[in-house]
């Protein structure tokens, strides 16, 4: 079955008052939706806490629930709604309110961004953000597509057609040049 | 793969270690805990790795911390629901129970009911209205009313007619660990020959074998009532943690339940509590010890379920706990359909 016909089951079942179908799904879509958040709030704690709210959401009006065509879709709406409530709560991150905000909600942040945002320690910051400079935007590219998208040294090579001996050896590069930086 | 050779960079570029650290749910959880505490000099090593794949992946991990705690919020909320859906109920006596009910949350009182992260089937009425447990050490069940019992052995529940219909009134000899659901307009009352026993949603003991003199009720969440035997007597309401005694000191005694030394539970219901070790086992030989530790059948409809394993040591009072525990690291359903527990994927 695939990524959205499973999700799209859990959907059916949920409706139903399956509450394991809750947590399957919330299983299933948890890496993608809080990638998708991350890419507007490198917060990653209110991202957490949002999709763990969406889940609540959706459990406590699963009987009023409608059938869904793209579960995945709906579900990542839905989170962006979640965010801009709360930060319009917080009122903490405004450009992050801008961009979630816009019409086209296109303004993503950087993986740099992202990750350097995602720590809390201003040291480790200014650091991070040094060791990242040294990397080359391929590099950059490919440890992204690694770690922060979760894709396999299989897809990668396939996506950016090299073998899977070069790909990972870039990335064993990258992160020895890193580790260097970080210390 | 000789992982004792590895470096920082080794560890950071496996793909198995990714997914250990960002908690994939196809995560080799057990090997790499067991890798970890058996290489007690690669600690530090592992760390520097591991605190390299979150900065990495935007502190991705903690999937299982936050399906925890979406558990609990959905339980809460289960619970909530209950005690606001019964207050619309007709009886004077009925509304005093729900406000205490209200009462003890509003106080903090944790009020869980764990077992229903599964729809159950319940007993059908008509197939038995008398319940007993037999030789077999302990019997596990759901009433008609989604109550949970679990019957210690040499003893009988009777379910009075009409249960859940016009009331849930039961019968007791001998000893059983109540959970009592709260998705019903009738107060559950227990007899017992020297007691009764009224609750809301609540979980509790009692002992009430008709060859000993002694019959005990212990309290481990809610609120109960209880009317002893002679009716000069005013009902006494129990707190959690108390257990009331009948038989020794008249007309009764009123104590706090002793705690085990280990596992700070309380010692009254040692005999139902399953302290479960398991070591890498599949899915399907613990279905087989759960089955006969709780006296319930379990069935695979998905042999692909079977196949999962675990470590790790808990303790359940009930099964449901115990299967809601396990499906922490792997997400599987259980049904109860005709006294029997069906596991699927």
């Amino acid at each position: 079955m695939s990524f959205d016909a499973e999700n799209k089951n859990y959907w059916e079942n949920l409706r139903k008052g399956e509450k394991q179908a809750l947590f399957a799904l919330y299983n299933n879509t948890y890496s993608h939706l809080l990638r998708f958040g991350l890419k507007t709030c490198a917060n990653d704690e209110l991202v957490k806490d949002c999709i763990t709210q969406l889940f609540l959401q959706l459990w406590n009006k699963h009987k009023q629930l409608n059938p869904v065509t793209n579960v995945t879709a709906y579900l990542f709406t839905a989170l962006k709604h979640q965010l801009l409530d709360q930060l319009e709560i917080e009122q903490k991150i405004h450009s992050a309110i801008d961009n979630l905000a816009a019409e086209s909600f296109g303004q993503e942040l950087s993986y740099e961004d992202i990750i350097i945002q995602g720590q809390h320690d201003e040291e480790q910051k200014h650091r991070l953000q040094l060791a990242m400079k040294m990397l080359t935007p391929r590099q950059m590219e490919i440890v992204r597509l690694k770690f922060f998208e979760g894709l396999s040294y299989d897809q990668i090579a396939a996506q950016t057609s090299q073998s899977v001996k070069t790909t990972y050896n870039t990335i064993y590069d990258a992160i020895k040049i890193l580790r260097k930086h970080l210390k | 793969m000789n992982f004792t050779d590895y470096t920082v960079e080794d560890f950071v570029c496996d793909e198995s270690f990714q997914r250990f650290c960002l908690e994939d749910p196809v995560a080799d959880y057990h090997f790499w805990n067991n890798w970890i505490t058996s290489h007690p000099t690669r600690k530090e090593t592992i760390e520097a790795a591991k605190q390299l794949v979150l900065i990495l992946s935007a502190q991705q991990g903690g999937r299982l911390t936050h399906l925890q705690h979406l558990k609990d919020g959905v339980e809460r909320h289960d619970f909530l629901q209950a005690a606001i859906g019964n207050t619309s109920s007709r009886t004077a006596r009925w509304k005093y129970w729900a406000a205490a009910a209200i009462l003890g949350m509003l106080l903090g009182t944790a009020w869980l009911i764990n077992h229903t992260t599964t729809p159950l089937t319940p007993l059908s009425q008509e197939k038995s209205n008398i319940i007993s447990s037999g030789a077999i050490p302990r019997k596990s069940m759901v009433l008609p009313d989604g109550t949970t019992v679990v019957l210690r052995s040499n003893s009988a529940l009777t379910l009075a007619p009409e249960f859940n219909k016009t009331n849930r009134q039961v019968t007791l000899t001998g000893e059983a660990f109540f959970e009592v659901s709260m998705h019903s307009g009738f107060p559950f009352t227990v007899h017992t020959t020297a007691m009764d026993i009224k609750v809301l949603g609540t979980i509790f003991n009692i002992s009430a074998y008709p060859n000993t003199t002694i019959t005990e009720a212990s309290l481990f969440k809610g609120k109960i009532a209880v009317q002893i035997a002679d009716p000069s007597t005013p009902p006494v309401i129990l707190m959690p943690n108390q257990k009331i005694a009948i038989g020794n000191i008249k007309p009764y005694s009123i104590s706090t339940l002793a705690a085990d030394p280990v596992s700070h539970k309380a010692t009254e219901i040692a005999w139902v509590r399953n302290r479960l070790e398991i070591e890498n086992e599949p899915l399907a030989t613990i279905a087989v010890k759960l089955g006969k530790w709780y006296g319930i059948p379990i069935q695979f409809a998905d042999s692909s379920v079977k196949q999962y394993r675990y470590s790790g040591t808990f303790e359940s009072e009930t099964i449901w706990k115990a299967l809601d525990a396990l499906q922490l690291s792997y997400p599987f359903s259980f049904k109860m359909v005709d006294s029997t527990i069906i596991i699927s994927k």
